[in-house]
Order: C-alpha cells, then structure tokens, then sequence
C-alpha cells in the first residue's frame, strides 16, 4: 500500500470513527433532508402536476444540496474544534491527502443521505422504475462534484472561522452549472422519456473532473490553522 | 521513563542549528508583526520565548511550525529552508498548543494511535501505550478525551507531540488554563525532554517558570529579538524591563 493511501485510508477512518461515535453529521442532514422533501411537499402539493413525477428530482435536488452543505460544515468542524487541523498541518502528510481523505468522507456520509429518495419517490409518486440506474448515475456524479467544491470551501470558510450561511453562498453559484446540467439530464429522461447517452454523463464527468483537480490543487493554499 | 523518551527517530546534522533565522518578517493585512528577527539555537537548547501580547512569540512558532509562511527573511531547521516546509522536515517538529489539537469525541488511544499512523509510526498501538503511561494516564487510555480535566488533556496533547519522537518541540503557552498540580506534571515533562537531548522551544507568560525550566531567554518586544541570554545570566527583572521596553 502506497504511503498517500496508507494516509488517506488513515484520515477517513478517524471520521467515520468519530462520526460513529457521535452519531451527529449523519442524524443532523438526514432529518433536515426528509423536512425538506416534506415541507416542499406539503407547500407544493403531491398531487399538483408540476411536481409529480420529474419534478421530484429537483426537490431532492433541494434536499441534497442543503443537507450536504450541513454534511461538509460538520466534517471539518471536527478538525477545528480543538485545533486539531494544525496538528495535520504539521504532520508529514501530503495536504492534498488531507483533502482527498475528507471529500471520501463526505461521499460516504451523503451516500447515507440517499435515504432521503424514497421518500421524494413516496411523496410526489415518482416513477424511479422508469430508470433507476440512470438516476443513480446522473445523481451520484453530480453529488461528487457537489462534494469536491464543498469539501473545499468548507475548508475556506473554517479557516477564516466565517460560519451559517456563508459556506452555501459560496458552493451554490459554482456547482450551479452542474445542477442545472444534472437537472438536464433527468428532465431529458423521466419527462422526455430520451436516453441521456453518454454524452450526458460525460459532461457530469468533466465537471467532476475540473472541479476535484481544482479543489485538490488549491486545498493546501486555503487550509489554515 | 526514559526509556519511553527516547532519542529521535532521525539523526540530525550536528554541524546545523536546529533553528536559524535571518531577518524573519511577517505582516499580516499589511501589519507588521516580526519585523527582522535573528535567531539561532542549537540542537538539545531548551528556550523560552517571552514577550508581552502582540509581540509576535506564536508567530514565531506558527513560522517554525509550517503553519504560516514568513512574508520575508529565511528560516532553517536543522539546516533545511523552511519555505517548501518538506514532509521529511515537518517530521522533526512536535507542536504543543493551549489548544489540544486533538479530537474529543476520541479516546486518548485512538488519538495517539491515529497520529502514530500518520507518522508511519511501526506498531502504533504500542506507541501509545507507553507515550500514556509516561504522562500518567495509562489507565486512563480507553476513556474519550472530552471526559479528561485540561491538565490530563494537556498531557494527552504533550503525548501526541511526542508520539513520532521529534527533534524539535515547539510549544505555544502549554501551561495555559492549567492548575497548579497540572503545571508541575508538564514542567516535570518539559524537563524529561530536556534531559533527553530535545531541543525545545517554549512560548509562556511566566518569566519566572521559564528561567526554571529553560537554559536560554529570547525575549521579543515590538517584533524584534529585545533580548538573548542563558537564563542563569538574567533576571526577572531584567526580563520584565525588556518586555515592557522601559
């Protein structure tokens, strides 16, 4: 095993061991997920037609975007709690691990938020069966770009000790083309009934692409003690 | 005890000072706070940094430390620039913080383990053990830090500094918040390291502790070296006199 995997499978393990413990990021986005879904729900109506079916992909949408800026907010406020970043800082370890090891974390913890689904299929009687694979594939590669921004900017905005809303105002206009692209492709799918090709999905890839090279290049230049 | 405390993991080149600074400044928002520091301490050297608040002394470390990067000068360590801060350079250092810079919901094994793996520590969980018992909470070693007073934290936190067996501690104000019980258990620890051959830099308040504890004053003022002298060839009062710039 090569010396930055060690690490990185070191780190992200530290997390999830802490998050097993306190059993805090993944309650907090989970149920603020499901209000979500349940408030839009309840405010939209389940049965009005702009959001039956398709239209519940965007409200999850809603309920992803949020419960992850919750998600990355609480991963890295474990590090600054008692200072413990500066002690990473310090240590012989690649700071780019440190942020590959905390995007990891991240993934796996919003990959428990998937949860939430069914209950965006239940309340607005989305027909997932039409496609469920390419739901999985267009969501899952947004929420990775979703996570690699996020990841980052929660590493911002701790370090200049700038909390609440600051850390959604900055991910959501830079992930917006992705949502909107990811958006695109569901609507071409569930309401058009059009294949997505992989064109569609070589676009999500691109962005993930650009935005984890980018945030992994600069993660070291943001990261203060 | 001291077979716990042993000598570091990498040898050092003797013939280098295991600290040397030339014309060290940093400014933060275009404030100046070192403003052309000169420095050089030899390895196995325990020093005290003292000055009054704003006078630059955690900057100084946070420098040494990698943490920060100087706006203009060169600093070494043990004769390598700090201005890459290379893995193979931040292995030498141990940072000791008023901060814990550990995680509470963690115990103190998992703490200590987790950073000996980090370090490529070989058998981590043996590291920590012995690094517990040293401090004085082997049996202690199960329990999540958050449940630990702030002196068995502080000496959680001495431990993890130590868990790579650094050539170089730096410490930021380590007897901060500590009672009286808590501070003689660190200083009885500062003075191990010592006698190990470490070399140690100390940021305090206490001018009377760091003559006690320490071999060598630097006192900064303003963001200058005001003074630099063994600790034997000083005074309290002299150190008060510098600090205050009267």
């Amino acid at each position: 095993m090569t010396t930055s995997l060690r690490q990185i499978l070191t780190l992200m393990a530290k997390d999830l061991r802490v998050e097993a413990r306190t059993r805090q990021t993944l309650g907090l986005v989970t149920v603020l997920g499901i209000l979500i879904v349940v408030v839009l729900g309840l405010g939209l109506g389940a049965e009005a037609a702009a959001t039956r079916g398709f239209g519940a992909t965007a409200v999850l949408w809603v309920a992803y975007l949020f419960s992850g800026v919750l998600c990355f907010e609480k991963t890295m406020a474990v590090e600054r709690a008692d200072g413990a970043m500066a002690a990473l800082m310090v240590a012989p370890i690649d700071r780019g691990n440190i942020y590959l090891a905390k995007l990891l974390s991240n993934l796996i913890l919003m990959a428990g938020i998937a949860v939430i689904t069914p209950c965006g299929v239940l309340f607005f009687a989305f027909d997932l069966s039409i496609a469920p694979g390419t739901f999985v594939a267009v969501m899952s590669l947004a929420v990775i770009g979703f996570a690699a921004v996020g990841t980052l900017f929660a590493a911002v905005v701790s370090s200049t000790r700038l909390q609440g809303g600051l850390l959604a105002m900055m991910i959501f206009p830079v992930t917006l083309p992705l949502v909107i692209a990811s958006m695109q492709l569901l609507l071409h799918r569930f309401r058009d009934g059009q294949s997505i090709g992989g064109t569609g999905l070589g676009v999500l890839m691109a962005f993930d692409a650009m935005f984890l090279t980018l945030s992994w290049a600069v993660f070291e230049w943001v990261l203060e003690p | 005890m001291q077979a716990t405390l042993d000598q570091p993991r990498e040898t050092t080149d003797l013939k280098a000072p295991a600290v040397q600074i030339v014309d060290l400044c940093k400014s933060i928002d275009e404030r100046p706070i070192l403003r052309g520091v000169d420095l050089s301490i030899n390895p196995g050297e325990s020093v005290a940094i003292l000055g009054a608040n704003g006078a630059g002394k955690s900057t100084l470390l946070k420098i040494l430390a990698t943490l920060t990067s100087a706006t203009a000068g060169e600093a070494r360590l043990f004769g390598v620039s700090l201005r890459n801060a290379p893995a193979s350079l931040r292995a030498k250092i141990g940072l000791i913080s008023h901060q814990s810079l550990l995680y509470r919901d963690l115990t103190a094994r998992e703490n200590l383990q987790f950073f000996a793996k980090l370090y490529g520590i070989p058998d981590p969980a043996t590291r920590a053990i012995n690094l517990l018992s040293l401090v004085g909470l082997g049996d202690r070693a199960d329990d999540a830090v958050k449940t630990f007073s702030r002196g068995m934290t502080q000496r959680v936190a001495i431990a993890r500094a130590l868990v790579h067996r650094p050539q170089l501690l730096l410490a930021d104000e380590p007897f901060a918040g500590l009672d009286v019980a808590s501070v003689a258990a660190v200083e009885e620890l500062f003075d191990q390291l010592h006698a190990a051959g470490r070399t140690v830099l100390v940021v305090d308040h206490d001018i009377e502790r760091s003559l006690r504890i320490c071999q060598r004053i630097i006192v900064l003022r303003g963001g200058r070296v005001a003074l630099d002298k063994a600790a034997g060839d000083t005074s309290a009062a002299e150190i008060e006199a510098e600090m205050s710039g009267t």
